[in-house]
């Protein structure tokens, strides 16, 4: 088996360490003998986005966030025909506000979105920053998992009918909200880093697991050590009283 | 009448707390309360030089003052890191007499990156040094670039000369089309290289937002920058160090040699920010060298303890002070064990993803035999070690006193990494296993 990764905006989008969630689905799948590639995709550089099993984009920073978009919103038919063609599709944080309607800034700024998607953004001056250790329990098609993570964002996100996970502590797509991220069975987006996807080992195996779908139907994934994983969880859980 | 009232207030706070033995920030704090805009009816002398910068401020102070020490009489400087505003005016009131002038011939100041908007307009500086912006506890101050634009915003006022890091264009920036500033540069030596594989930030002009080009990096985004479409980045440097040799750390500027306390370049570079100040203060360069060959600080940054073993501690708050940690261990090819201790209290950061910015494959090597995760997130260290495929031992031990047990069952070589708030419980273990 092979799976194809596309790391979208590497260089740019890697505010806080997403390349660890990178690194993760590279070590699970080596250590079970499926092959993966992991291809990077600059702003201009002439790539095929359907080509690959899932696309990923991290988070930036304000400024260099701003400096890609154009070259973002240039590819929207690129990533419908992927969607159109089962890519399975990560955001993280900024890319995650992307694939809504639009996003307004601190300064007012308005900033349009892919508008793939219902949900926008909008940052509040008058509602604190979502920031801190963040414990959802997620919903991965039909399967309820907690996941941990910290969050860091100003915007506020609304608008979203189909959320990743419940809050469990922390807030989530809004300032003390219910519910965090969106996930639609093919495209996952959430304002959790962390990164991710290494204390998140469930995760990182639907991810892969829902890569290799496009190709290979239903797959079973052969079970890794995950005790130093599921610890570093447990200890985080147990801090925010989850557990 | 209410400055000096407050002043006295402050001082006599500060006398009683000296006399039980105490320190810390609370006579200024309180002086600040009375009379917030105090220090600007302070008098200063001449001489006030400011630090600071994501990484090397304390080190970089602490050499100014050591070299300004041998010149002048007194001098006064917050050599702990007691670097926010509260503890500058501890600093600065506790050595002023009742007619507002400071009791010193030159006071050198560290200051912690979001206080410069807070002091600067207030406090007579003559020379204000940045060492370098990077990533850093982005919970607590935000982007860097925030940083950079609060910083940007308050010298609009400031009169006096800036001394500042040529390499880094997060910190150039600051000097662009401005009277007054002085750049500090590296020349290429053999660290120095084509491409960079580190997380940073300004990868575009801070100007025109193109991307900028590099001719070398030295480390992170320090390097030989400029912007391929308008003029930034092309500054004459002030002084710029040359014949760089890290073997036994030394490098020549202006003709005359020098040798950096440690055989890093982040350590030329905070060296040639003394050597500018000292310049630019017609200090002679002999004196200088002196000073820098044989500066320790002492204070949990590549600090040595005698645990049966030579035992060196060092301070890692962020990726690049990380990596550049790890290059420094790395050029010990002997075998060796390493703690890392990471916390994630306030003041280290609560957000601990920036350890996946680091590049602790740099320590992956045959001759790192132990590796002992400890502190607070001891488990998430751990678990960053594991997809690097290390294939020596990953040892958990979440009490840093248990970690240097630990550590004291092997025989190599010993290295110590902590965050901010474990450094000094770390200190003490070590010193108490000494």
């Amino acid at each position: 088996m092979i799976l194809k990764v596309l790391w979208m905006y590497h260089d740019v989008m890697d505010l806080y360490g997403d390349k660890g969630n990178m690194r993760v689905l590279q070590k699970r799948c080596e250590d079970r003998g499926i092959e993966i590639v992991i291809d990077t995709c600059d702003r201009g550089e002439n790539k095929v986005l359907s080509d690959y099993d899932i696309l990923f984009i991290g988070g930036g920073a304000d400024k260099e966030q701003s400096l890609l978009y154009e070259d973002l919103l240039a590819r929207k038919e690129a990533i419908l025909e992927a969607l159109n063609q089962n890519t399975f599709i990560l955001l993280i944080c900024g890319g995650y506000q992307f694939f809504g309607k639009h996003y307004i800034d601190n300064n007012n700024q308005h900033i349009e979105g892919l508008g793939i998607f219902d949900y926008f953004t909008e940052s509040n001056p008058n509602v604190g920053r979502c920031i801190g250790n963040i414990a959802i329990e997620a919903n991965l098609d039909g399967e309820k998992i907690n996941v941990v993570g910290f969050e860091n964002h100003g915007g506020q996100s609304e608008n979203v009918t189909t959320p990743f996970g419940r809050v469990l502590h922390g807030h989530g797509n809004q300032y003390k909200s219910e519910f965090e991220g969106f996930y639609n069975g093919q495209v996952l987006g959430t304002y959790m880093h962390g990164p991710l996807l290494p204390k998140n080992p469930e995760v990182a195996d639907f991810v892969i697991r829902k890569g290799l779908q496009r190709n290979y139907g239903e797959v079973t994934l052969e079970k890794l050590d995950d005790s130093l994983e599921l610890k570093a969880k447990e200890v985080m859980l147990k801090r925010m009283h989850v557990l | 009448m209410l400055v000096r009232l407050t002043l006295w207030i402050c001082k006599f706070i500060r006398w009683i707390l000296v006399k039980m033995g105490r320190g810390g920030s609370l006579p200024g704090n309180i002086a600040l309360k009375m009379c917030p805009s105090i220090l600007s009816y302070i008098k200063y002398p001449e001489i006030v030089v400011m630090v600071s910068g994501t990484n090397g401020k304390t080190t970089t102070s602490n050499m100014i003052y050591e070299v300004l020490n041998k010149k002048y009489d007194k001098v006064i400087g917050n050599r702990r890191g007691d670097n926010m505003k509260a503890g500058i005016a501890t600093l600065i009131l506790a050595n002023t007499k009742m007619n507002l002038c400071v009791k010193a011939d030159a006071i050198v100041i560290e200051i912690d990156e979001l206080n410069v908007p807070k002091v600067i307009d207030e406090v007579k500086v003559s020379q204000f040094v940045i060492t370098n912006f990077f990533r850093d506890q982005l919970d607590r101050a935000g982007e860097m670039e925030n940083i950079v634009s609060k910083i940007e915003n308050a010298l609009s006022k400031y009169q006096g000369e800036l001394i500042l890091n040529g390499d880094d264009p997060n910190v150039a920036r600051l000097g662009y089309h401005r009277e007054n500033t002085y750049y500090f540069s590296v020349g290429k030596n053999e660290e120095s290289h084509q491409e960079s594989k580190e997380a940073s930030e300004g990868k575009f002009c801070f100007h025109c937002n193109a991307p900028l080009t590099y001719e070398y990096y030295q480390y992170s985004h320090i390097g030989k920058f400029h912007c391929p479409t308008c003029d930034f980045g092309n500054y004459e440097a002030y002084l710029c160090a040359k014949d760089i040799s890290l073997n036994d750390s030394s490098f020549v500027v202006e003709e005359r040699t020098f040798h950096a306390p440690q055989d890093a370049l982040f350590s030329v570079y905070n060296c040639m920010a003394v050597i500018s100040v000292a310049k630019r203060l017609q200090i002679d360069f002999e004196l200088v060298a002196t000073v820098l060959a044989s500066f320790e600080l002492k204070d949990g940054r590549m600090e040595n303890f005698d645990i049966g073993r030579d035992c060196l501690l060092n301070l890692v708050k962020n990726p690049t002070g990380a990596n550049e940690t790890m290059k420094y261990i790395e050029r010990d090819r002997e075998a060796k064990d390493i703690v890392i201790v990471l916390n994630d209290n306030d003041q280290d950061g609560t957000d601990v993803s920036w350890i996946w910015d680091a590049n602790f494959e740099l320590i992956m090597q045959e001759d790192v035999k132990h590796i002992i995760c400890s502190g607070l997130r001891a488990y998430d260290m751990a678990l960053r070690l594991k997809y690097t495929n290390y294939e020596g031992e990953i040892i958990v031990k979440v009490d840093p006193d248990e970690a240097i047990k630990c550590l004291k069952d092997f025989d190599e070589h010993a290295y110590v990494i902590a965050t901010y708030t474990a450094l000094q419980p770390m200190r003490a273990t070590l010193r108490r296993n000494a």
